[in-house]
């Protein structure tokens, strides 16, 4: 992975040299940010996050779980409460409920890890602990004969530093 | 994400709007730099730790006491099997609720006044559900064998009977506990990342950096945050109604006068909620002040938090009205008689400190002036905790003292294991949360980032990029905002 970084102060500028290096087309672009902002996101064209999959597959996993048990231990051992009859949907359907949201979080959290692609090892290329504080960052990831291009273009919209990285 | 709006010409006062302005807060690296400092220990800070700690060892020391002679030193004789532990379980459960309201609800509602007050709310929670835990297990005569309510393949062939209420509480609350959890550390990684990057010290630098996951604050983590946290919000709505719902069955479900009513989970609910609120009051007051936090958590805040909890005492206070009612209404002559007991018989006394905790004292939030004082809003808030306690205690043990055959009626009074225990609860609770407040953020570093105006390079919103935020002109003569 090479490219080159730049920092920046202010929003406005980050948006200008995001457009700058799209029309570029020197390569892939990650924008750091010290907080979400709609106006990156709407900049970098990002398509709807996929952790909504991981949540309705552990959701149901979970429901269908906290029916299944209670239903396979009342069959297990037969007992009548109430006159109920033995596995009754009712009072399970608490436990479903639960083990819905339970799972269901749980496999939300484990999307975001997913394809946030988080634990991370090493946090070396392209960032700068500056990003989390109060500076934008954009990385571009490109080859070296297209580094001048990149790094004049993140210049002439007020990066404050700019630098390879590899 | 940041909710959006271009700036507006101020047109009149602010301060019932209760929006998100912060106008002391001016960079992002203010931000970071003053919840940053926050973490720093102070001689308070330690004495606080310290009483916490003695508290908890107290309530230590009785538990064993207990445990050593058996349940019959707190207090139980047939037929009041439940007493003390039971009221303070439902109470830390209770309060866990506005933790819950103030992080998923209020943000699904997009209520910006949430945003400096809900890191507290939420650790809250998780501390408050972790003493609640405890306290079905202080109830038992073999505590060592509380894994016996867990669905789990044993030698002894026998399986939990899952049409019982109290099944279903272990399920919810083991539930509510863990979604909590998460749900706080999933807002605690950019904060976390912040103070990797900031730190000097290499050991905690090390930590954060564990604790962290490497987060990077990157658009794709970004995008995908966002997205969960909406989810894990939409998660958390009904399961915050359903927990208290499903506490209230435990009573409900019994065929024992004053418990037997439909009204039991919205009044548990509402009820958990007041309750929680009163509670954050109790801990953000102190905090804003000690660690100089007036200008994240200013009156606006307060005064809306307040808000809710008048909206909501007013509802408990229908609830009472409703359950009197029927009480005296209803044609059971059952319930009739219990209920005169209840509030004009035996226990009389403690129904009167619940009314005039949770129905009388909080009408004085109709007036925006006591809404914006915090001297007040903290002295009512220590009230509510303590009407809500004895709520509790008027559901529970006149119910089980008074069923229905005469010779059954009975008295019961607490003993001093039970106020020791009791005592024991504060200090876990406070142990945990006084660890917390100097090891984690207590306002969330970047959602403040988010709620504040970004740096622009160009004085005014140019095209394409927004504005956060309400961001009306500051009014210097709005008290408290400033200091």
């Amino acid at each position: 992975m090479e490219g080159i970084v730049g920092v920046f102060r202010e929003l406005d500028s980050t948006v200008g040299a995001i457009e700058a290096v799209k029309k570029l087309k020197a390569g892939n672009i990650r924008v750091y940010s010290p907080a979400p902002r709609h106006e990156l996101e709407h900049l970098l064209h990002s398509g709807p996050s996929v952790v909504r999959r991981y949540t309705l597959i552990g959701g149901l996993l979970g429901a269908t779980f906290g029916y299944w048990i209670p239903i396979w231990i009342s069959d297990y051992w037969p007992l009548v409460v109430g006159g109920k009859v033995v596995p009754s949907w009712v009072p399970y359907t608490i436990i479903s409920f639960e083990l819905m949201v339970l799972i269901g979080s749980l496999a939300t959290v484990l999307g975001l890890f997913i394809v946030s692609r988080i634990p991370r090892i090493t946090m070396t290329v392209g960032y700068d602990e500056r990003f989390s504080d109060a500076n934008f960052g954009v990385w571009v990831e490109c080859p070296p004969d297209r580094q001048s291009d990149v790094s004049d273009a993140l210049k002439r919209h007020g990066a404050v530093e700019v630098r390879g990285e590899r | 994400m940041a909710t959006v709006a271009r700036p507006r010409v101020h047109t009149g006062p602010n301060i019932p709007e209760a929006n998100i302005q912060l106008p002391s807060v001016e960079t992002y690296g203010q931000v970071t730099d003053e919840i940053r400092r926050t973490l720093n220990p102070t001689k308070a800070w330690l004495a606080g730790l310290l009483l916490a700690i003695a508290a908890l060892l107290i309530g230590l020391g009785a538990w064993m006491w207990q445990v050593y002679m058996g349940l019959g030193v707190a207090g139980y004789s047939p037929p009041v099997m439940w007493g003390v532990y039971i009221v303070t379980f439902v109470f830390w459960v209770g309060i866990g609720h506005a933790g819950t309201l103030i992080s998923a609800i209020l943000y699904l509602f997009r209520a910006g006044f949430r945003t400096t007050i809900y890191r507290c709310a939420e650790a809250m929670t998780v501390f408050a559900i972790m003493t609640a835990g405890l306290f079905p297990i202080l109830h038992l005569g073999r505590p060592w064998k509380f894994f016996w309510l867990i669905p789990y393949p044993n030698w002894r062939l026998i399986w939990p009977q899952f049409k019982s209420p109290l099944v279903w509480d272990v399920f919810a609350i083991l539930t509510y506990l863990t979604v909590s959890a998460t749900f706080l550390y999933r807002g605690l990684l950019p904060d976390f990342a912040a103070l990797r990057d900031s730190e000097r010290n290499p050991l905690r630098k090390k930590i954060y950096g564990v604790l962290s996951f490497g987060w990077r604050n990157s658009d794709i983590e970004w995008r995908h945050f966002a997205r969960a946290y909406l989810f894990l919000a939409a998660f958390s709505t009904p399961l915050v109604l359903s927990v208290h719902s499903t506490v209230s069955f435990d009573f409900a479900m019994a065929n024992t006068p004053g418990w037997h009513a439909t009204l039991f989970a919205p009044y548990f609910v509402a009820g958990a909620i007041f309750s929680g609120i009163g509670m954050v009051f109790t801990i953000i007051i102190p905090i804003r002040r000690w660690f100089n936090l007036k200008h994240y958590v200013t009156l606006n805040h307060l005064d809306a938090a307040a808000k809710l909890c008048l909206f909501t005492a007013l509802i408990v206070a229908t609830a009472y009205i409703t359950e009197f009612f029927i009480g005296w209404y209803g044609g059971s002559e059952i319930e009739h008689s219990f209920w005169y007991n209840r509030v004009f018989g035996q226990w009389w006394w403690a129904a009167w400190i619940m009314l005039t905790c949770n129905t009388i004292l909080p009408l004085s939030l109709f007036w925006q002036k006591l809404r914006r004082n915090t001297t007040w809003l903290f002295t009512l808030s220590l009230f509510i905790n303590l009407g809500m306690w004895f709520e509790r205690f008027v559901i529970f043990d006149p119910s089980l003292s008074h069923e229905f055959e005469p010779w059954q009626w009975t008295r019961y009074a607490p003993t001093y294991i039970d106020w020791a225990i009791l005592l024991g609860s504060f200090g876990w609770f406070s142990m945990w949360f006084l660890l917390f407040i100097k090891n984690f953020p207590v306002v969330a570093i970047a959602e403040i980032k988010e709620i504040i105006p970004p740096p622009l390079r160009v004085a005014h919103a140019v095209e394409g990029i927004e504005v956060t935020g309400m961001h009306l002109e500051f009014e210097p003569e709005t008290p408290g905002e400033r200091d």
